[in-house]
């Protein structure tokens, strides 16, 4: 047993030294999932950053210094989270910090970056509270507090909603969290609630409360879901002979393509909320679908563009900022140029930062047409 | 060099912090299996004593050592309950009932409004500071060895042997084992209340059955024939990951060959009776 430790002591400190090998002049770290069940989130957050840090560099970087992503694997758990922010905040000693990929991890890590005047910047946190952690803490993901009531306002107007039925994921923070804000904006728009029925995680069979749904024969189903789970409702509801009159009104489960591929036709006419689309016809989005696709030979989804945009912001923010080369205090100039970043036109629509540092934006609603994401109302 | 300390300190505290906290839990499954028993609710009660002092600390203001302390008496005082009818019976019921427990208290922390339910508990005080592991640690070591050759210890022992012998031999094996499933279920929250006041949040998802069976595999690693070993498998499978980071997304592979190789060639763990043998033999 001797020998083998000795060698992985070795290596690992050959491997530390090749790693520290003199860096661009502008460090950002990046944490996110890359391995285990969130990977689907984090790998395309990664390809987002990715392609954005290439093309910023192609065109000669930020004033002629080129952007170093730094990339750690988080896992998706909080301690390896907490692991790599502190890499990045202590020994890669990077100017910002991306991510973590879930709002769980981020309300550990955070903190931490936070603390040490760090810049920590979320793609992808939607959980309510994350800005709230402290000032140097930002995110360009649209808040479900913020999305979800433009939805169903929408919805309610263009189609005389007057009784609704709410079917939510009740183990999950996000679909949690959605629903929270569901309720909320039910009450203020006034709509009856005819049942509120919950299911878990990994669960198949929903036909107990889509049964108890169809004989209350509500307007429409609010579902707070993730994207596996509302597909399989869907199906299931249809298969059920629940009319197509009665529309589902998502949160971010249902504003993924993956949900036509699983749940095909029977997706046709809901509703969902979301900061961009992959059908959005503007020059600018087109031209990123098309670059993402060929590089990474999948198409982008929500989270790629996201974390793409967000660069581009955290880039505009760099322009604006004084640096010194003094660390500590190049962190604190960008948080205080990042803040003003006003009307940066991406991939998402025009985007600037509120006063809590979230998207100003409130996302765009959507509505499936014909196997395909379209803009019910900007 | 000061400087070099200070940010290397920084870094990785929270790593040297998660292997004191692994490590306890580790010993917490040793005693139980010290007694031949199977526990597969540890990670249960690691999140009870988690919650438990979390909300002590952020909702009633209570000291961190008063909210430590019943982070550890709630895990042990449910454990008591559910151990003395289950161990009264031997086999593999301890491990069917603490497995179906988790999972009650996974949905039980998802449906509580104190919990915070799935979103959890965001903003746990930074309370726990690098002595308060020492301490822990150096306790639990202190009462390992003294286990070792007290009454209690040799009746844990002959209970593992041959639990029938034991029984016949006057010793009250029910009362050993319920006392050895509650103390592991003390230490398992206490050490949850202190990595909840370092990580600052808590949420259902981290305590469920794959963190019960990674607790497992701290001690089955480092061998549970005496209490070095689990002390010695957590260390090693938390830092491996950490290690192992320069290799990039083939990491969490050579972290598993490691442990597949580890496995073959060290049937009872890293750290079994042979190994202090030889070294005084040697020695």
């Amino acid at each position: 047993m001797k020998l083998p430790g000795k060698a992985l002591v070795l290596v690992t400190a050959i491997a530390l030294f090749a790693t520290a090998s003199p860096a661009a002049e502008i460090r950002i770290g990046v944490a996110e999932a890359l391995t285990g069940p969130v990977a689907k989130y984090g790998v395309p957050i990664r390809n987002g950053f990715a392609l954005a840090a290439e093309e910023i560099n192609a065109k000669g970087g930020i004033k002629g210094n080129k952007i170093e992503l730094i990339i750690e694997d988080e896992q998706g758990k909080k301690e390896e989270a907490i692991n790599v922010f502190k890499k990045f905040i202590f020994k890669d000693r990077t100017l910002a910090i991306f991510g973590p990929t879930l709002s769980n991890s981020a309300f550990a890590a955070d903190p931490i970056a936070n603390a040490q005047k760090t810049i920590v910047f979320g793609t992808s946190n939607t959980a309510e509270g994350i800005t709230a952690i402290g000032p140097y803490v930002f995110r360009n993901s649209i808040a479900e507090a913020d999305i979800l009531p433009k939805v169903v306002g929408v919805a309610k107007k263009k189609l005389g909603l007057k009784k609704v039925a709410i079917l939510y994921g009740n183990d999950d923070s996000f679909t949690k969290s959605g629903y929270d804000v569901f309720k909320r904006v039910v009450e203020q728009e006034k709509l009856q609630v005819l049942t509120t029925e919950t299911f878990a995680k990994g669960d198949i069979d929903f036909s107990a409360q889509l049964t108890k749904i169809k004989n209350l024969n509500p307007d429409a189903i609010i579902c707070s879901a993730l994207v596996e789970e509302a597909a399989n409702i869907i199906l299931q509801a249809r298969k059920l002979g629940m009319p197509e009159r009665i529309r589902f009104i998502g949160g971010n489960g249902f504003n993924s393509a993956k949900l036509m591929e699983i749940a095909g036709k029977a997706a046709e006419g809901s509703i969902s909320g979301s900061p961009w689309f992959l059908d959005d016809p503007s020059a600018k989005n087109q031209e990123f679908v098309r670059t993402y696709t060929a590089k990474f030979s999948i198409p982008p989804d929500q989270f790629a563009a996201q974390a793409y945009d967000a660069l581009y912001i955290m880039a505009e923010g760099i322009k604006a900022a004084k640096l010194s080369g003094n660390l500590e205090k190049d962190r604190t100039a960008l948080r205080n140029a990042l803040a003003k970043v006003k009307n940066f036109k991406g991939v998402g629509g025009l985007f600037s930062f509120n006063e809590n540092r979230d998207a100003a934006q409130k996302g765009r609603v959507l509505i499936i047409k014909k196997g395909k994401f379209s803009l019910y109302a900007e | 060099m000061g400087e070099f300390l200070a940010s290397t300190w920084y870094t990785y505290n929270t790593l040297l912090y998660t292997i004191f906290v692994n490590g306890m839990l580790a010993l917490s499954i040793y005693l139980t299996l010290a007694c031949g028993q199977l526990s597969l609710g540890n990670a249960a009660f690691m999140g009870m004593g988690a919650y438990t002092a979390a909300i002590l600390t952020m909702k009633a203001g209570a000291p961190f050592g008063i909210a430590l302390i019943a982070g550890g008496a709630l895990p042990a005082l449910v454990a008591l309950i559910i151990g003395i009818p289950t161990l009264r019976l031997s086999g593999v019921y301890l491990a069917m009932a603490t497995l179906g427990f988790g999972e009650v208290v996974r949905v039980a922390f998802l449906n509580m409004s104190i919990t915070g339910g799935s979103l959890g508990l965001n903003g746990v005080p930074a309370k726990t500071e690098f002595w308060h592991l020492l301490l822990v640690m150096g306790i639990l070591i202190y009462f390992f060895v003294k286990l070792k050759s007290s009454r209690f210890g040799r009746a844990l022992e002959a209970i593992n042997e041959d639990e029938t012998a034991a029984s016949v031999m006057g010793i009250r094996t029910t009362l050993f084992k319920v006392w050895a499933f509650a103390a592991g279920a003390f230490i398992a929250g206490v050490a949850g209340g202190l990595n909840a006041h370092f990580t600052f949040f808590v949420s259902p998802r981290e305590y469920g059955f794959e963190f019960a069976v990674d607790i497992l595999t701290f001690a089955i690693l480092g061998g549970t024939q005496t209490f070095w070993g689990p002390i010695v498998g957590s260390t090693i499978l938390t830092l491996l990951p950490e290690l192992l980071r320069f290799m990039g997304p083939y990491r969490l592979a050579l972290n598993g060959l490691i442990l597949l190789f580890v496995v073959i060639y060290l049937p009872n763990g890293i750290v079994s009776r042979d190994t202090f043998k030889k070294k005084a033999d040697r020695g």
